[in-house]
């Protein structure tokens, strides 16, 4: 009934030269396959196994803080229980990968090489865990979001928390070939390993994958940023009361976040579960692992994507070159956030980008409009 | 004549305090109507019955012809029925230009993926959206302010921005909540022509709470005066300057006795 607003009309005479479509769509998607090949070809052989598991690592607390950041930052809910997602996404993946690989190999060992058969599972097993934690997501933050502040930090640390307790209360895992091909896949989902984890996943997490995920996760919440949905996520940090006086479905768009947020850190749930080095056990997953995340977000800038990029590259890399005072580094986290809370409440970067921001505006100026 | 927005019986109560009883209004299309009564007679609580941010106990509300009873917000902004706040709300760490483009979302039919996957419609859309961004502010005299942050602007110029961002939804009817607070006169004599002007550009129908006795005699056509949560009079601002209950409202009865 609300009269034509014209805007159809116009942007039917707006249509985008095919060199800006390339530019603006298609260069960066290539570039989100290109540098994933130069970190697994170029950067990971040259720099060596040690610097290879950081750069692993690294990589999986990018895609934590940046999808924390679609909540937390972008929508302004201050969700604690990052972790949870990222436990089902991984127990999802593990799942996938271990009995599926049982069903089809009769092993849980990787399979074929770069990009092989193997692979191609983890990538379904990765989806797969997007999904599951996106659910999840939904049926958490259906009922809980309309609360508010603190309310609605005590009921996502409160999920983390369940889920935490829920995996630790599994039964064992299931090694034997010729039985697990006699059990039915309902019954597989309880044989995770309670709280001892989920060892003997195969060790597919690589370099390329670890980026690949990173690029497209850095991808889809710049542009939603800079697109009229992200700016809807945006008005609602803004003011609620004003964003819904201006048309726009508030309750709908944090779920949406929210949905989109644990479906990353499904992904990122992953990659952990079938890194070299790590155990997908329940006490890694728990509220420590979700403060982490959290603390990258305020630290970056609630709301920059690429604040929390960098923010996660220092949160990773300080404790490995402070492994000799490794027990103080708790006591740095809280001192590094009091005085982030006094000195600069909004994060390094605040809202902005980091080419938002001078000295490094005038290089990306041109850029910039 | 019905008129475009149609108010009837509303009534609402927080626990024993009847707020807004009986509250009945014609806003004519392409209107210009008041709405004044002494600070806390109840006019922004008819404004949040107006947009759904309250849901009156009873009585009806209609925007064209359409029941607005039981809707959301958000839904009945899409409608048509666009507002300013009285204590100012922007989006405040925003810059201009997004404050702007946020209320175009309602307007707009791409989907998030298509929106991630940066497809050409997507980014004709955007573009289509900042245009008319642009054309808001151009009219509302922000333009050259579009990239500042909305919080860093003078005071008036964030009343004005509120005024552009609820165009921005291409209403029908637009409640202005007190726009001239804090203006100076100057400042005020714009405000006046603004008013006119988009209400003629955008043929809009304006619901205006205001203080300021001299804006409202004269910008509008029709006035309807509340006080205590009732509808004390209502009519042309000649018939509501004699009015005696009015007058009583605003300064007190005649007889009253004059109490330290």
């Amino acid at each position: 009934m609300a009269r034509e607003s014209g805007l159809k009309a116009r942007a039917a005479a707006l249509a985008p030269e095919p060199m800006t479509v390339l530019k603006q769509s298609v260069l960066p998607l290539v570039a989100a396959f290109v540098i994933p090949l130069i970190f697994h070809f170029g950067i990971g052989p040259s720099v060596g196994a040690y610097p290879s598991k950081v750069l692993l690592d690294i990589g999986i607390n990018v895609v934590l803080a940046v999808s924390l950041n679609l909540v937390n930052g972008f929508t302004g809910q201050f969700s604690i229980g990052h972790a949870g997602f990222m436990a089902v996404g991984g127990y999802t993946a593990g799942l996938v990968t271990y009995y599926g690989g049982y069903r089809i190999w009769g092993d849980s060992l990787p399979h074929g090489g770069f990009l092989g058969a193997g692979e191609m599972l983890f990538l379904v097993a990765t989806i797969a865990a997007a999904l599951s934690a996106a659910a999840f997501g939904y049926l958490v933050g259906l009922p809980s979001l309309r609360l508010r502040g603190d309310y609605l930090a005590l009921v996502t640390l409160g999920f983390g928390e369940i889920v935490r307790v829920m995996i630790q209360q599994t039964s064992d895992i299931a090694t034997d070939a010729t039985e697990i091909a006699a059990t039915s896949w309902p019954s597989l989902l309880w044989k995770v390993g309670g709280a001892l984890g989920f060892t003997g996943l195969p060790f597919y997490t690589s370099l390329f994958w670890v980026w690949l995920w990173v690029s497209l996760t850095v991808l889809v919440a710049s542009r939603l940023k800079t697109s009229t949905h992200g700016r809807a996520f945006l008005s609602i940090r803004e003011d609620e009361i004003a964003a819904e006086a201006m048309g726009i479905p508030t309750t709908t768009i944090k779920v949406r976040a929210f949905v989109m947020s644990a479906a990353f850190a499904g992904v990122a749930g992953s990659l952990f579960a079938h890194e070299v080095g790590t155990t997908l056990n329940p006490g890694e997953l728990g509220f420590q692992k979700s403060f982490e995340v959290v603390i990258m977000v305020v630290l970056g800038g609630m709301g920059s994507v690429s604040g929390c990029v960098l923010a996660a590259i220092v949160v990773t890399v300080l404790p490995e070159l402070l492994r000799s005072v490794d027990e103080y580094r708790m006591v740095a986290y809280a001192l590094t956030l009091i005085l982030m809370m006094i000195l600069r409440p909004q994060g390094l970067f605040g809202l902005r980008e980091i080419w938002e921001i001078w000295p490094f505006k005038a290089l990306f100026r041109s850029e910039a409009k | 004549m019905t008129g475009i927005l149609e108010v009837q019986g509303v009534s609402i109560a927080f626990g024993g305090l009847k707020a807004v009883q009986d509250f009945r209004l014609s806003l004519r299309e392409g209107g210009l109507q008041g709405l004044i009564g002494p600070n806390g007679a109840g006019k922004t609580t008819v404004f949040n019955l107006l947009t759904g941010v309250y849901r009156p106990d009873s009585g009806t509300v209609s925007l064209g012809g359409h029941n607005l009873i039981g809707l959301k917000p958000h839904q009945i902004a899409r409608a048509g029925m666009a507002r300013t706040f009285q204590n100012i709300r922007l989006f405040a760490d925003l810059t201009v230009l997004d404050n702007i483009r946020i209320a175009s979302h309602a307007r707009t039919w791409t989907s998030t993926l298509a929106s991630v996957l940066r497809t050409p419609g997507a980014i004709a859309a955007e573009s289509a959206i900042t245009e008319h961004a642009m054309e808001l502010l151009d009219v509302l005299g922000l333009a050259d302010r579009a990239q500042e942050t909305a919080r860093n602007l003078p005071y008036g110029d964030q009343r004005r921005l509120e005024i552009a961002r609820a165009l921005a939804l291409d209403p029908e009817v637009l409640l202005l909540d007190e726009p001239a607070a804090g203006m100076n006169p100057q400042e005020k004599i714009a405000l006046r022509g603004l008013i006119r002007t988009v209400r003629e550009r955008f043929s809009l129908s304006v619901l205006l709470i205001e203080h300021d006795m001299g804006l409202v005699m004269d910008l509008c056509e029709q006035i309807t005066v509340l006080d205590h949560g009732t509808v004390i009079a209502d009519g042309s601002p000649e018939s509501v300057q004699g009015n005696p209950r009015v007058i009583e409202a605003y300064l007190g009865a005649p007889s009253a006795e004059v109490s330290a």
